[in-house]
């Protein structure tokens, strides 16, 4: 009985596996066709090879930069935050995490675009630095102001997952920590720390993949004059007709994604995900 | 207490940090400015307008469409596929949650590019089933990843209980297992719809023309200079979901009823409330989206019915008003698509993955489009219109149209030099000012490689087709040197830019010029001595085109009079249609040296040619990079 | 007579509109073993974390050997505590578990392996060492937050129901245990339980709190033999509690019957609580006995036999060695050193509180 419950159950997976097998794995099997053929279809390297042009290794470079940047500023500001909110009151908790998930229902892109007006030589913030006689802020359209985006489209999923691992901290172990003599810098490096580090690495993936391969951001707050890696590859389907050469350079930058999953993968033996 | 100070200040630090752009949204959607520079004054008429603009309401409505099947798709076979693979054997079940997570790790834009070659492998024209299509592919995992931790929670002992209380499995899992997982299932569902609601890249790459969800309907207005009614719907947009969670919070919470001791009354009213907040608003927002979607597709009609027209045309660059009286008159349906260079235009028409009937190219393009037979000649009976184009302009179309067998003439212009009156030191002729150190940061450019190279060339003093080598390259070593002073590299921002101060020099088409100076008089034209470019756009009807007669009815329409009038009113472009010149009311405007120049300023000027695939490739090779650097 | 170590001064702590602890005065004495014993909701866990510093009193003091203390952080004070849920650090082994105090303290290397050594030979985990604290099972993770806790050699050992999660054989041997612990360490405990049978076997001294307030101190006998009212009588052990009438002194009138007693003071023909252990029910012939009564209900318990007898319209509970087959007739005989007399309860607070939470 049992043997033929499973059985049904397996079954129920069918359409997801046909699914996942057409629209997953074979499209990654596109890419990595394109990437590793030529126009006429024999196999060769250069696609791959495309990304060691000094333009496009420029381009690979400051996306590595900026995200990496980005990632840890959203961690420095994230994990404070996390701490803060996991310490309120159980019944006004939720209210005020969903305060700081709120902004990602408005939309991204004017999110971002937003932050073109705050910046801009006669933008918001430069009248009000204007106003006091401050000097005006003039990162528009520079890296800063990429990584101001990055940072800012990408904070809430640094601090989802970083609350959520914080929140689940039993309190009787803290409790436990400060009963034996540590003080709280003490009960946070040995205790806090160490038991949050699942959720460290579950947020700075969620924040790196995406910042490292945007395009958007860059495009809107970069003036078009900073090219990184997303604009290259985005640039050469859209605009170019070299699909190889974009899909040899995609191919490139999945061995940083396919890496981070290994991470994951090490950090999450159950399977589950530790972001919900 | 210093210690709680700090948190509360850090707490609000970060709420200003994360609320700051909104709330500037919020405030330029009261603007009775166009321009997001300038503050004109308080207004609601951009909210009324948002309900009447189509274009938005229909990327409204498809963006919840879309949000609403995928999510429910997804959470149909997600679910059902957590199930399944909950009761794999370990190896398979490693397996699968490795795939699952796979769109979920991958970047959008690989995720994206995926699924468009495979789109295009198998020939499925891209539409909106493709972005559904992919929708559900990213939401799927999404749905899993929120049902599997309940599952695994589930109590295998319940669900045991209940067969041995008589129960077939099947009844023992709805009335079981199920409310025990619906918690990770509702989740995952609204987990689903939020992620496909806000999706940009996946979209960007799979869909195709006259569908739009907001992010790419948003996306194709940034380059321009947003319309101020996408501000007013964003805002709606948030304050609802604001609404929504602060609705669902205040709702007394279960839990405490059982605690307390209230009376009965109390406890009514509290099961009311909350049944009303948590209930019966969503399933209200639920049921006006689907009515309202259903509405809206059945009016636009952008499935079914063959009459339509695919219209491929500039950014803003065709008055919405002609299209609804097309429509009107017609019956025809228009699918307006917009591009913002013939660059990014001719790989669409090349690889005909998408068959347009009407697209507006420039000049060279057009050449490079009849060389590499990609057009229709055109059959001038069905566009009696045509004898109100000016000769000269015929005459001028035959320099990459030779016979005018294959375009329409649609609009010209000039490139020149918009400058700040205010600020800069003395007027300028000279293409030299743009690269004056007085004026870093101060200078935009055209985000375009033939008119960035024409500008360095003609400044050289060489012709802006120039294919020698040694001159090309002086001239990206030019542009190099510029990089630092330019701003910025835009195409149609360039107008707001100017308009509000925010740089003192711009590469302008003459259109955009007219325009600005209505808007801030302190803006002058002028047209370097060393000479520039003038340039024709016109309407061709691609060769794989499947409404040509209807493509023609259109290019008909565009060429009459009042039309062709009304669109000059709207963009402030060049119209090369004689009669409709003499319709426009402003004499001004009529006579205007920067719309109509003479003869002796446009000698100096040169019209693009289509230099060859291979000079194609080098010009490109060299603006990326000039464009890295 | 050990002095005082730890005064507990007026304290009184509320959650909001919820009184949790109501104006205590408490004091605990050096090397005793006093156990907080009441229902859930009693307000003994929110007294042993104001003990512990993870709570602070509204008002009112806590004095340890002399110094106020009732602001100093946990992590200051000369106390620990062996949590309920053990609360042992999961991204550290058994050894550094043990070792954590000791660590903080800035002790040596050689110190604190002496003393990991010392405690698991103390709680009878030798060689648990290097396990972690998911591989072990609740008793044994429980002998380990006590191996924490007492290496850092405190004053005063605070337990917050720490035998809850175990089987009976096992909270047994670990009762004894706590008690040799004690003995030989000569540390004060201050241990929170529900469980009266577990307060009874270990404590020197009980205080059974109710609704935050003090219902009654004593030593186990004093609680059992004579609890001072109707609460502490029905909540220590089981018992027969009467609404009955004290005739006068030496004599009370039980179920219309009146029974020679001991207790003197409480007045003429007034109401009282009077309190019979089930034990100290003596089923005689019916002639015998000074009431008459039927068995209606006989179950073997093993260590006695528990017996219901319906008599002038009460059900007594009755633990005898004696059986008695349902439906005898059979007379009831107290010894009158075993009536217990109390006052009536003047307030809400003091009353009983039912047995169902």
């Amino acid at each position: 009985m049992k043997n033929k419950d499973r059985k049904v159950k397996r079954l129920l997976a069918g359409p997801y596996v046909i699914w996942a097998v057409g629209f997953i794995i074979i499209p990654l099997l596109m890419i990595f066709y394109y990437g590793l053929t030529d126009k006429e279809g024999y196999f060769t390297f250069i696609n791959l090879a495309k990304i060691t042009t000094p333009e496009n290794l420029k381009s690979l470079g400051l996306a590595l930069l900026l995200s990496l940047i980005s990632t840890v500023i959203c961690l420095i500001l994230a994990y404070p935050l996390c701490m803060v909110l996991s310490n309120l009151k159980v019944n006004k908790s939720s209210f005020i995490v969903l305060i700081f998930i709120l902004p990602m229902w408005m939309n991204f892109l004017l999110r971002t675009l937003a932050w073109q007006n705050l910046l801009e030589r006669n933008g918001i913030i430069n009248i009000v630095l204007g106003f006091f006689h401050l000097p005006a802020l003039e990162i528009i359209n520079t890296p800063y102001a990429i990584i101001l985006g990055m940072v800012y489209d990408f904070l809430p999923f640094m601090v989802l997952p970083i609350y959520n691992v914080l929140s689940k901290i039993d309190k009787d172990l803290i409790a436990a920590a400060r009963d034996l003599g540590a003080n709280s810098v003490q009960t946070f490096l040995r205790i806090i720390l160490p038991l949050s580090v699942p959720g460290i690495i579950s947020g700075v993936t969620m924040v790196f993949v995406p910042a490292l391969t945007t395009f958007v951001i860059s495009d809107l707050l970069g003036g078009s004059k900073i090219l990184l890696i997303g604009n290259v590859i985005e640039q050469e389907f859209k605009q170019g007709s070299n699909w190889n050469a974009g899909s040899g350079m995609s191919l490139v930058l999945m061995i940083f994604i396919i890496f981070s999953m290994a991470l994951i993968a090490k950090y999450d033996k159950d399977g589950e995900g530790t972001a919900f | 207490m210093i210690k709680k100070t700090l948190q509360r200040f850090y707490l609000i630090f970060i709420i200003i940090l994360l609320y700051a752009p909104i709330i500037t949204l919020m405030a330029l959607s009261f603007n009775s400015s166009k321009s997001r520079a300038k503050w004109g004054g308080f207004t609601t008429k951009w909210y009324v307008r948002l309900f009447q603009d189509d274009q938005i309401m229909n990327a409204l409505y498809t963006t919840l469409e879309i949000a609403l099947l995928s999510a429910l798709i997804a959470t149909l076979l997600g679910t059902a596929g957590a199930i399944g693979i909950h009761a794999f054997r370990r190896k398979y079940r490693t397996l699968m949650m490795g795939v699952t997570n796979i769109p979920m790790l991958n970047a959008d834009i690989v995720t994206g590019i995926s699924l468009m070659l495979l789109f295009i492998a198998f020939r499925f024209s891209l539409g909106f089933s493709t972005i559904l299509v992919a929708h559900i592919t990213f939401n799927i995992p999404y749905v899993i990843l929120s049902v599997m931790p309940r599952l695994k929670q589930t109590n295998i002992n319940t669900y045991e209980a209940a067969l041995d209380l008589g129960a077939s499995p099947l009844y023992a899992f709805f009335k079981v297992v199920f409310p025990d997982i619906l918690p990770g299932v509702s989740s995952g569902f609204l987990l689903a719809f939020t992620m496909s609601l806000d999706d940009f890249v996946i979209t960007h790459f799979t869909k195709g023309p006259g569908v739009d969800t907001l992010s790419t309907k948003i996306y194709s207005e940034v380059r321009k200079g947003i319309r101020p009614e996408i501000y007013a719907l964003s805002t709606i947009m948030f304050l609802s979901v604001l609404l929504l969670l602060v609705l669902v919070n205040i709702a007394p919470d279960e839990k405490e009823d059982r605690r307390k001791i209230l009376s009965a009354a109390t406890v009514r009213r509290h099961k009311i409330s909350r049944f009303l907040l948590r209930k019966v608003i969503p399933a209200t927002i639920i049921a006006v989206v689907t009515v309202g979607g259903i509405f809206y597709s059945l009016k636009s009609d952008r499935t079914g019915g063959d009459n339509q027209v695919i219209v491929y045309n500039w950014g803003e660059y065709l008055d919405p008003e002609a299209i609804e009286i097309f429509e009107e008159e017609t019956g025809i349906n228009v699918v307006y698509e917009e591009f913002e260079t013939n660059e990014i235009m001719y790989p669409k028409i090349q690889s005909g993955a998408i068959a347009y009937d009407v697209v507006c190219p420039s000049d060279y393009m057009i050449e490079r489009m009849i060389k590499n037979d990609l057009l229709a000649e055109i059959n001038y009976d069905n566009i009696p219109n045509i004898k109100n184009i000016g000769d000269v302009y015929m005459e001028q179309s035959r320099q990459f149209d030779p016979d005018n067998k294959y375009s329409v003439p649609y609009l010209w212009g000039t490139v020149g030099i918009l400058y700040n009156k205010k600020l800069v030191d003395e007027p300028i002729d000279s293409w030299s000012v743009l690269w004056d150190e007085k004026y870093k940061d101060s200078i935009l450019m055209q985000d375009s490689v033939r008119d960035a190279f024409g500008v360095a060339l003609k400044y050289l003093g060489y012709s802006l087709n120039s294919t020698d080598l040694d001159e090309l390259t002086a001239a990206q070593k030019l542009l190099i040197e510029q990089k630092p002073l330019v701003q910025a590299y835009v195409v149609d921002q360039v107008r707001d830019k100017m308009i509000g101060n925010e740089a003192a020099i711009g590469v302008i088409y003459s259109g955009e010029a007219i325009y600005t100076q209505l808007e801030n008089p302190d803006l002058e034209y002028v047209i370097p001595k060393e000479g520039s470019n003038i340039w024709i756009d016109s309407l061709v009807i691609p060769k794989n085109a499947k409404h040509k007669e209807n493509a023609e009815a259109f290019i008909n329409f565009i060429c009459r009079p009042e039309i062709a009038k009304m669109n000059f009113d709207y963009i402030t472009y060049s119209i090369p249609n004689d009669a409709g010149r003499e319709l426009i009311e402003e004499p001004a405007l009529r006579n205007s040296k920067i719309a109509f120049p003479d003869a002796k300023e446009l000698e100096r000027c040169e019209t693009f040619k289509f230099l060859g695939d291979e000079n194609d490739a080098v010009y490109n090779e060299m603006w990326r990079e000039v464009k890295s650097r | 007579m050990s002095n005082k170590l730890i005064d507990i001064v007026n304290v009184s702590k509320s959650y909001g509109e919820n009184l949790v602890l109501n104006d205590l005065n408490l004091y605990i004495r050096e090397n005793e073993f006093l156990t907080l014993l009441g229902p859930s909701g009693c307000g003994k866990t929110t007294l042993l974390r104001i003990l512990g510093g993870f709570e602070s009193p509204n008002t009112g003091k806590v004095i340890f050997d002399g110094i106020d203390i009732t602001e100093l952080a946990p992590n200051k004070r000369q106390l620990n505590t062996v949590f309920q849920k053990y609360a042992l650090f999961p991204n550290m082994t058994i050894a550094d578990n043990i070792a954590f105090g000791l660590k903080i303290k800035g002790k040596s290397k050689s110190y604190i392996e002496d003393k990991i050594r010392y405690a698991l030979k103390l709680v009878n985990l030798d060689g648990f060492d290097l396990r972690m604290p998911d591989s072990l099972s609740g008793g044994q993770q429980q002998r380990i937050a006590i191996a924490r806790a007492i290496v850092n050699e405190p004053k005063v050992l605070l337990l917050d129901e720490p035998l809850g999660a175990l089987d009976l054989k096992l909270r047994q041997d670990m009762q004894y245990e706590l008690i040799r612990l004690k003995n030989e360490l000569g540390i004060t405990f201050v241990y929170v339980t529900h469980d009266q049978e577990e307060a009874l076997t270990m404590s020197d001294t009980i205080v059974v709190m109710n609704q935050g307030n003090i219902q009654q101190i004593g030593t186990p006998e004093d609680i059992y033999n004579e609890p001072q009212n109707a609460f502490v009588a029905d909540f220590i052990g089981e018992s027969n509690i009467f609404s009955a009438i004290m005739v006068e002194d030496k004599l009370v009138k039980i179920q219309g019957v009146k029974f020679p007693c001991v207790d003197t003071g409480f007045g003429k023909n007034k109401p009282v609580d009077a309190v019979i252990r089930p034990e100290d029910v003596d089923l005689v012939k019916p002639k015998k006995g000074l009431m008459q009564g039927i068995v209606t209900s006989l179950i073997f318990k093993g260590v006695h036999y528990e017996m219901d007898v319906m008599a002038n319209g009460y059900e007594w509970l009755v633990h005898s060695t004696d059986m008695f087959p349902v439906g005898t007739e059979v007379g009831i005989k107290v010894d009158p050193f075993d009536i217990q007399i109390m006052k009536k309860p003047e307030s809400e607070d003091a009353e009983a509180v039912s047995i169902e939470e």
